[in-house]
C-alpha cells in the first residue's frame, strides 16, 4: 500500500492523497415510468431546498399522476440522514426526490 | 551551502503544483530519507490507517500522513500533534465532512496547551494568529494539506465554501499559559497541566475587539459582547460554540478584580443582545421558526436569542503578546460540529480536581 512513485528519472517521489477503498455503491434502476408511483421527497431541511423542493412536486404533478406523495426531513442538513430514515424511505416509496437548496 | 540536483532530476516543487498536490503554496520535496524520519516520529508502520478523510474518504496511513507533513515544512517533533489533531477532526461529533463541505467559510481552529508548546517553540505570544513561526505556520499547514490531498477538499470541487477565509492556509495558535491570570484551558477542562492537548473548532476568522479604555472587567467584556451581538455570523443562526481569545492585557485587568474563567464566560454569555426580532428580521419574511436553534428559545417578540446554548459554549483562551488591549471573537460554524479536546496520546480526562469552579456542571 505503498505511496512511493519511482520517477524515469530515477527520483522517488509520493503520491499524498491516499488510496480510497471504500466500496462504490450501484444505483437501483431508473423506474420506467413515473405514472401512480408512489413519489417521495426528501429535504435535507433547509429552508430554501424546501421551498424548491415543492415547486419541483407542483410541477411534476401537472405531467404525472402520483398514487401518493410522502414528505421527509433529515435530523441535521450538514449530516447523512439516518440508516432508520432510509429503510422507512425504501418501504414507503418508488421513488425519492431530494435537493439541497442552501 | 547550496546542494545543486542532478540536471536529470526533475523540479519536484513544480512536480507537486503540476498534479494539484498543494494548498498553491511551494511545498517541500518529500525525500525518502524526510518520508522514514517523520515515519518513525508517528511510530514506524507504514501501513498503520490512522483515519479516513471525507469528503473524499481517501486512506490515511502514517506513510500518507508522513509525506504530508513533510511536504508542510514540519519537523519530526510535530507530527505527534499533527496526528493528535487529525484523531480530533475525525471524531464523528466534529463532523470534518460537513466542515470540509459547507458553503460557510469554517475551518478547523487548533489550540494548542501544555509543555509541547515549548518544546516545539510554538507561537503563543504576539501576532499568534499571524505568520512567522514554523511550528503555527506548519502544523496548520499539514492539517490543510490532509484535508485537500487525501480529504479532497478542492476549492469548487468537494470544499463548497463559498468564501473560505486566511485560516485555511494555516489556523495553529498556542494558549498563552504563561501570560494567563487564569489555570490553562485544559487544566480547566479535567487535564493537569502537564498534559498536552490539542482543541479543535470548526470557526470563522478572529474579530478583533479593542477596548483601551476599561480598568474593569465589565467594560473589557462589553467591546466583546458588542462583537458577539450580531446576527451575521453562524453562531447566530446555527447555534454551536464559539472562542473567545483574551489578550494578556484584557485578561490581566478582569482577573484583577477577581473575575474567574467562569465569570467571564457567565457574563458575555448573559448579555448578549441579539433578540427574536433580530433574528427573524422583524417579521419581514414572514414567520420563521429556525430550526437550527435549541427548541427552547423562546420565539416571541422581545425575547433574548443567546448566541450559544450556554456560557460552557464560549471557549475561552488567553493568547497574544504582552502589549496592547485587544481580544478577539471567533464565531463557530454551529450546531452541525462540536468541538473536540484531545489529549495528544489520547488519554481520557482525569478530573481528580475540580478548577474553576468547572465541577459543578
Amino acid at each position: 500500500m505503498t505511496t512511493k512513485i519511482v520517477l524515469p528519472s530515477g527520483q522517488v517521489v509520493y503520491d499524498p492523497r491516499g488510496r480510497i477503498t471504500v466500496a462504490p455503491v450501484t444505483p437501483a434502476p431508473r423506474p420506467p415510468s413515473l405514472e401512480a408511483i408512489r413519489l417521495g421527497v426528501l429535504t435535507n431541511s433547509k429552508w430554501n431546498a424546501s421551498q424548491l423542493l415543492r415547486r419541483v412536486v407542483a410541477h411534476l404533478e401537472v405531467v404525472h399522476s402520483f398514487s401518493s406523495v410522502r414528505h421527509y426531513s433529515k435530523t441535521s442538513f450538514s449530516s447523512p440522514a439516518d440508516s432508520d430514515l432510509f429503510d422507512q424511505i425504501s418501504k414507503e416509496v418508488d421513488v425519492v426526490i431530494t435537493a439541497i437548496g442552501d | 551551502m547550496t546542494a545543486t540536483p542532478p540536471s536529470d532530476n526533475i523540479d519536484l516543487i513544480e512536480w507537486y503544483f503540476e498534479r494539484g498536490w498543494t494548498d498553491g503554496l511551494p511545498v517541500v520535496p518529500p525525500t525518502p530519507e524526510a518520508v522514514a524520519a517523520m515515519l518513525e516520529s508517528l511510530g514506524g508502520e507504514p501501513d498503520h490507517l490512522e483515519a479516513r478523510i471525507p469528503p473524499r474518504w481517501g486512506s490515511l496511513t502514517r506513510e500518507v500522513l508522513a509525506v504530508n507533513l513533510v511536504l508542510a515544512g514540519c519537523l519530526p517533533a510535530y507530527a505527534q500533534v499533527v496526528r493528535a489533531a487529525v484523531l480530533a477532526l475525525t471524531s464523528p461529533h466534529f463532523n470534518l465532512n460537513g466542515v470540509q463541505a459547507t458553503t460557510h467559510m469554517a475551518a478547523p481552529l487548533l489550540v494548542i496547551n501544555g509543555p509541547i508548546r515549548h518544546e516545539i517553540q510554538l507561537n503563543s505570544g504576539a501576532n499568534v494568529f499571524g505568520s512567522g513561526v514554523r511550528a503555527n505556520a506548519t502544523i496548520g499547514r499539514a492539517i490543510r494539506l490532509v484535508l485537500l490531498n487525501v480529504g479532497g477538499a478542492w476549492p469548487g470541487d468537494l470544499d463548497k465554501s463559498t468564501l473560505g477565509h486566511p485560516g485555511k492556509y494555516t489556523f495553529c495558535i498556542g494558549e498563552n499559559e504563561e501570560a494567563s491570570p487564569w489555570a490553562p484551558y485544559h487544566v480547566e477542562q479535567g487535564y493537569t497541566a502537564e498534559d498536552n492537548t490539542v482543541f479543535c473548532l470548526a470557526a470563522e476568522g478572529p474579530h478583533s475587539v479593542t477596548n483601551h479604555v476599561a480598568n474593569d472587567p465589565q467594560g473589557i467584556l462589553d467591546s466583546l459582547v458588542s462583537a458577539m451581538s450580531t446576527i451575521a455570523h453562524n453562531n447566530a443562526v446555527s447555534s454551536g460554540a464559539c472562542a473567545v481569545i483574551l489578550g494578556p492585557e484584557h485578561a490581566s485587568t478582569i482577573a484583577a478584580k477577581n473575575w474567574s474563567r467562569q465569570d467571564v464566560r457567565r457574563y458575555l454569555w448573559s448579555n448578549t443582545t441579539n433578540t427574536y426580532d433580530d433574528i427573524s428580521f422583524g417579521g419581514r419574511y414572514g414567520q420563521i421558526y429556525n430550526r437550527n436553534l435549541p427548541k427552547w428559545y423562546k420565539r416571541e417578540k422581545g425575547a433574548r436569542i443567546p448566541i450559544v446554548p450556554s456560557p460552557d459554549d464560549i471557549h475561552l483562551f488567553v493568547a497574544g503578546g504582552e502589549a496592547g488591549r485587544f481580544s478577539a471573537f471567533l464565531p463557530g460554524w454551529g450546531h452541525m460540529s462540536a468541538p473536540v479536546l484531545r489529549e495528544l496520546d489520547g488519554r481520557s480526562l482525569a478530573r481528580d480536581t475540580c478548577i474553576d469552579g468547572t465541577c459543578e456542571l
